[in-house]
């Protein structure tokens, strides 16, 4: 074998510096990369640390000036990038996959439905409307957590109460804790609350069960699927369609997701 | 390229694959344990009676490829790439069609350099089969089209031999002593393999909730031997490996892996979207048949049988496909 030098094809990752680390919660933190790039919100970027691996992680920003990932601690990949630290510098490729359609939605109302580390993306999605206020009729916030001491992005409250309406609530509170917010599951919020389907979109994003009642509530309070948007979670490795792990029933959440409509993933069951 | 044929006395093949040898490398497929293609020095120990158990496929979509090296945040990308021409003589419909769809995959939907630089001057020779080499074969049912080089069908004394490439037309020139043309076209009575048309049902979109894939199911051990030995499957996954007297450094690899295993779908968390056996045994045939075929207008499976004749326990996916009332 010979050896040819190449600098650069789909797989080469490149270094970008780290601005600002920000503990959200005792398993979940924020970067904030030194990267310009354009970007839907919705979007994921392939972070790695050589040595460890690399893993999808989804844009919980939308800024010209910065970009930014929030991760929770959950495997080798992401522990080890909760111990780097400004100044430091990581490797990322991207921006990969399509992200929600916010063009689209000029005019219409917005729901956001998250819970736990799901309400990185919709952060992403929440800033773009922050930015763009005017485009975008009512818009609520339905954030769930497990605990008080699981709530993400508390920095980001004043802001949001200020321009939209917001209901945060955690599912329990354990003993010797000081809170006083709203204790419940959100989707139990959700079926109180009066809203209605008329020019409105949701997006949801948190864990499957979180997902799935969120949906049926939805739909008895008469969405329907093509109004509902939800983000897909899928092992990856390339991120452009090639290695397959991603696949959904033969869509590839990494090139038709990960965030799909909810219409066109209706049928994906356990797949 | 010109539809006729060019013939070969069958005693002077050795000739031929002697001249190759000269200049190439010459891989064929050889008899051990196994049958696989292997870099031969003389052409003696060709052995042509079935196909190889082995495909083409760790030729080009190599089983564990370094996409680049590292040492800390840096990284260098070196792409390896075959010292001298390497000729395949020996290679069936199937796994000349296999070679097409890795194709399109690595070369034309993505522009895989690591792919592109084992296949690219590589020469592919086929060799036609008459009848099905395996009770298993069932290519005749599969879309198959014209891939190679060159292709040889063997007669009584000789070979007749067309030609797919200029590659190929090279090679006769090399040769050219021992090649005579004729007048016989090639025509499509040349590439029917007798009892190959076994899939009788090749839209399988309906079929999702059949209970009669339970047969399969039942007896499957998630060996992974079906992906390993397919001929098209090209899902891989993606790794760091350190080295360990320097733990900065180290490479990226790219791997084959298989969606027969649970780990193919593992979150971090550990939540597995195909936790049961019923779910990762149809996502391979759905793949194969339907999946591929409504992105890229391809179907992916060529037929060759390989995941049934080396499954350990004989699952034999066409037969359940075609014992399948639709409701």
């Amino acid at each position: 074998m010979t050896k040819t030098i190449k600098t650069n094809n789909e797989y080469i990752p490149f270094p970008i510096k780290i601005l600002k680390k920000k503990n959200e919660s005792a398993d979940t933190f924020t970067l904030r990369l030194d990267w310009q790039v354009d970007h839907d919100p919705g979007q994921f970027i392939q972070v790695s640390i050589p040595g460890i691996g690399e893993a999808p992680i989804s844009i919980s920003s939308y800024s010209k000036k910065y970009l930014e990932i929030s991760i929770r601690k959950v495997g080798n990949v992401t522990n080890a990038l909760f111990n780097l630290k400004k100044g430091d510098t990581l490797l990322v490729r991207g921006p990969y996959g399509k992200g929600y359609p916010m063009d689209n939605l000029k005019g219409n109302n917005i729901i956001f439905i998250g819970g736990g580390c799901g309400v990185a993306p919709l952060k992403g999605a929440i800033e773009y409307v922050e930015r763009k206020r005017k485009e975008f009729g009512d818009v609520i916030l339905f954030i769930g957590y497990r605990s008080p001491g699981d709530i993400l992005f508390s920095h980001k409250q004043k802001i949001w109460d200020d321009n939209f309406k917001v209901h945060l609530s955690v599912d329990t509170i354990p003993s010797k804790t000081c809170y006083s917010g709203n204790v419940g599951f959100i989707t139990q919020t959700i079926e109180k609350e009066k809203i209605t389907n008329e020019n409105t979109v949701v997006f949801i994003c948190g864990p499957p069960i979180m997902m799935e009642k969120s949906i049926k509530i939805l739909k008895s309070k008469g969405f329907n699927n093509k109004q509902i948007f939800i983000s897909a979670e899928r092992l990856m490795y390339c991120a452009f369609g090639l290695c397959c792990h991603c696949m959904i029933q033969g869509k590839l959440t990494c090139l038709d997701g990960p965030v799909f409509r909810y219409d066109e993933v209706i049928n994906f069951k356990t797949d | 390229m010109d539809e006729f044929f060019y013939q070969i006395q069958k005693t002077d093949l050795s000739k031929f694959l002697n001249n190759i040898i000269q200049k190439n490398e010459l891989y064929a497929p050889i008899k051990t344990d196994a049958i696989r293609f292997e870099k031969i020095e003389s052409p003696e120990k060709i052995y042509l009676d079935t196909n190889a158990d082995f495909p083409l496929k760790e030729f080009f979509f190599r089983d564990r490829e370094k996409l680049f090296s590292f040492d800390k945040n840096k990284i260098k990308v070196e792409i390896e790439k075959p010292s001298k021409t390497r000729v395949f003589f020996g290679v069936r419909r199937c796994d000349l069609n296999a070679v097409k769809h890795q194709d399109f995959i690595f070369m034309e939907k993505h522009k895989d350099p690591y792919y592109s630089a084992q296949r690219e001057d590589a020469i592919l020779i086929g060799y036609h089969c008459k009848t099905a080499p395996s009770k298993y074969c069932f290519c005749g049912s599969m879309d198959l089209g014209d891939h190679y080089d060159l292709m040889f069908w063997e007669d009584e004394s000789h070979y007749f031999v067309h030609v797919g490439t200029k590659k190929g037309e090279n090679l006769i020139n090399s040769s050219k002593e021992l090649f005579s043309k004729t007048n016989i076209k090639l025509n499509e009575e040349h590439k029917k393999i007798d009892f190959t048309n076994r899939l009788k049902k090749k839209d399988i979109s309906k079929l999702q909730d059949n209970p009669d894939w339970k047969k399969g199911v039942d007896k499957c051990i998630s060996c992974a031997a079906c992906t390993t030995l397919c001929p098209t499957c090209y899902c891989h996954e993606i790794k760091d490996e350190v080295t360990l007297s320097d733990l900065q450094k180290g490479e990226r690899l790219r791997e084959w892996s298989s969606c027969q295993l649970k780990s193919f779908t593992k979150v971090a968390g550990n939540h597995v979207f195909r936790e049961n056996r019923e779910e990762r045994f149809k996502h391979r045939i759905y793949h194969q048949l339907q999946y591929f075929k409504e992105r890229y207008n391809i179907e992916m499976c060529v037929g060759c049988g390989r995941c049934i004749t080396h499954c350990p326990t004989e699952i034999d996916f066409v037969e359940i496909i075609n014992e399948m009332k639709e409701k």
